[in-house]
């Protein structure tokens, strides 16, 4: 892509930032070669909001970021999570390796106060990751929270159901998450900037 | 000694209100039985009105005009806090008096002793630079002079002058020709003089001294030394107080939460003053909204760490105002402080980045714990209870450290486990039997088993010994 066509400002700034000398995106591996592989950066990008949408609770769409949500709170950064569905249990997130030190909850209820809360820990440098289940989220409200990841140098992963797969969203990276017969995690990819989607890997649980 | 003397012309205006209004609007006073105009705002003034201007005509030119009282102890209180906001570039501070004669009503004035701080804010135009920067962002009109004496930088400030003077010989002949209207006397004194023909302070000071001091008073003469240094003028200096306690009283009672930023700001911005001044910060203080009917509501703002960013300190009192629900209109505002502590990314310079990300952290913490609540902001920590339920709780992320074994646990727990009908025969695997309580009255007999649906979920579900129903208690997500 040249300079004459970044259609957003978005793109410009990154391109123009490219240009320049720095040090590359941190990227979290994933802890699956396979997914690595389709990620743009060979992992979880800093500076860039990812979209996760299950079929249905339980199918291992937490544990996908374990390993690297682990190794955030093992450096000096956190990890929050903004309105989870569920209990975050702790017994189990220890056995993930997660040091709960860096570990927070954020119970904002309302959907404004849910991505307030989102942009405001993703804006931070503290926060090396931030998980957010927001209550509905628009093609803007996306890319206010990509702009925070960016500012903070945080991932942002934002879960949505999964009849969200068939909009689009200006986020960077878009993965459907289902099961296969076998009960592996199974991931399509809807969107990835830098890489061709349509995709769809297994991901052994 | 070098003074800068910042006076005040639309102090009577300025304490009782602090945003720029459209409407013009005047503050008056009644002196006998005329009541006059002290001072109006720029609108005000754009349609001819005037300080000093009978009441009655001004009405008469506009009016629609808002008349406001006059009211001395705002502006004494609005004086007293910049005073304390002054601190931060100064040692000494004086506090000028507050005159209740219409002509000298706009002089109010503060002095500052800068000859000390120079070398401290790195020169003369830095300090004034800074000075006035800040004095602008608490939005009060002002107008300086420097000068070797107190009236004598009173006297630059007033007349506009803004020039800094430094030697006594300079400021004699700088206010020769500077008309007696403008000293700093009973009102009478000068329009006697001009009536006799002295027009300039270069003609008064070349009449006879006895002759003056005969006719106007010893005050003239001892005021004329005073101006020009010849005599020394002791004034008691503005003492810093141990803690900080501060009020606005409104013109008018201020109903919307909007509206009350404005004041808040303001007293914000000289409460850093005062802890830039003390040269500390702090990590709570507290707002209270006077009302006139009901009790004061009062407005804890904590801070995870000390700090003094008015900027940082609004955000935080916003957030709690807006959730705060009044009970009624506000008619002042106190903040109020006890208890200071050093800032700590003050010192980031001299420590590791690690300093400087906690101490966004907690900003960003503060921030959220505001505008959700305390509780809505929390880690989470094992605790060693073989009930699944009790075997977490909120926490402090600070206090989580331990060091549990814990078998393998889903990771989503529901907050209440749900009752369930189970249609067919799921497979179930990773049987485990949970005994546990009857000592404190918790007591539980399950078993739990892992469950797949049809949908790919997996489930952690237990049958309930005691009755044999069965539960959802969680998702291995």
């Amino acid at each position: 892509m040249s300079l004459a066509r970044a259609e957003k400002l978005e793109q410009l700034a990154r391109l123009c930032r490219n240009g320049r000398e720095g040090p590359p995106p941190r990227v979290e591996p994933s802890g699956s070669a396979n997914l690595d592989a389709v990620l743009p950066g060979g992992g979880w990008q800093a500076g860039t909001v990812v979209e996760l949408m299950p079929v249905s609770d339980g199918i291992g769409e937490l544990r996908l970021l374990m390993p690297a949500l682990a190794k955030i709170t093992h450096s000096e950064r956190h990890v929050a999570m903004i309105a989870p569905p569920y209990i975050p249990f702790a017994p189990a997130l220890l056995r993930h390796g997660l040091r709960l030190e860096h570990f927070w909850i954020i119970r904002a209820q309302s959907a404004a106060d849910i991505l307030w809360s989102a942009e405001q820990t993703l804006r931070c440098k503290s926060f090396g990751a931030v998980l957010a289940w927001p209550q509905a989220i628009r093609d803007r409200e996306v890319r206010r929270l990509q702009l925070a990841a960016e500012t903070g140098d945080s991932i942002g992963f934002v879960y949505r159901p999964p009849s969200a797969a068939r909009e689009s969203s200006p986020a960077a990276v878009r993965l459907r998450l289902q099961t296969d017969a076998a009960g592996q995690l199974n991931i399509d990819v809807v969107k990835c900037r830098g890489a061709r989607a349509g995709m769809s890997l297994a991901i052994a649980g | 000694m070098l003074w800068l003397c910042i006076t005040l012309p639309q102090l009577p205006l300025e304490a009782l209100q602090c945003e720029q209004s459209e409407r013009p609007t005047l503050v008056t006073v009644l002196a006998g039985s005329v009541r006059s105009v002290v001072c109006c705002n720029p609108a005000a003034e754009r349609v001819g009105l005037k300080p000093e201007m009978n009441f009655t005509t001004a009405l008469a030119i506009l009016p629609e005009a808002i008349a406001l009282e006059r009211r001395l102890s705002a502006e004494q209180a609005a004086l007293e806090r910049l005073a304390t906001w002054a601190y931060q570039f100064s040692g000494t501070v004086i506090l000028g008096e507050i005159f209740n004669d219409l002509q000298r009503a706009r002089s109010t004035a503060l002095w500052l002793e800068i000859g000390a701080s120079l070398r401290l804010f790195g020169g003369f135009r830095k300090l004034i630079e800074q000075l006035e920067t800040e004095l602008r962002k608490l939005s009060y009109s002002y107008q300086l002079g420097i000068a070797p004496t107190l009236e004598g930088s009173a006297l630059l400030a007033r007349t506009g002058v803004r020039v800094a003077i430094t030697t006594v010989a300079a400021l004699r002949a700088r206010v020769e020709t500077v008309s007696v209207n403008r000293l700093n006397l009973d009102p009478w004194i000068p329009q006697q003089l001009q009536t006799v023909g002295v027009q300039t302070v270069g003609m008064l000071v070349a009449l006879p001294r006895d002759g003056v001091a005969k006719r106007f008073g010893p005050e003239v003469c001892n005021y004329l030394d005073r101006l020009v240094g010849a005599a020394p003028d002791p004034r008691p200096t503005y003492r810093l107080p141990p803690q900080y306690q501060a009020r606005f009283e409104f013109e008018a009672e201020i109903h919307s939460t909007e509206a009350l930023l404005f004041p808040l700001r303001r007293m914000l911005r000289e409460f850093v003053g005062f802890l830039r001044a003390r040269d500390t910060g702090v990590q709570t203080f507290t707002l209270r909204f006077i009302h006139r009917d009901t009790v004061a509501t009062v407005l804890n703002i904590g801070l995870s760490m000390p700090d003094r960013n008015s900027d940082r300190f609004l955000a935080l009192a916003r957030e709690r105002l807006e959730h705060a629900a009044l009970p009624s209109a506000s008619v002042a505002l106190e903040l109020s402080a006890e208890e200071f502590a050093m800032p700590t990314g003050l010192h980031i310079d001299m420590l590791s980045g690690a300093t400087e990300q906690s101490e966004e952290l907690g900003h960003t913490i503060d921030r959220l714990v505001a505008r959700l609540g305390e509780t809505q902001v929390h880690g989470v920590k094992a605790v060693a209870e073989h009930r699944p339920e009790d075997s977490w709780a909120t926490a402090d992320p600070q206090d989580t450290r331990q060091h549990l074994d814990f078998p393998d646990r889903p990771l989503w727990l529901l907050p209440e486990p749900k009752p369930i009908q189970l249609s067919g025969m799921p497979a179930l695997t990773g049987a485990e039997r949970i005994e546990s309580g009857w000592w404190d009255g918790g007591d539980v007999r399950r078993d739990y088993f892992i469950a797949r649906t049809q949908q790919g979920s997996t489930l952690w579900i237990y049958k309930d010994l005691s009755d044999g129903s069965w539960h959802l208690h969680g998702f291995w997500s």
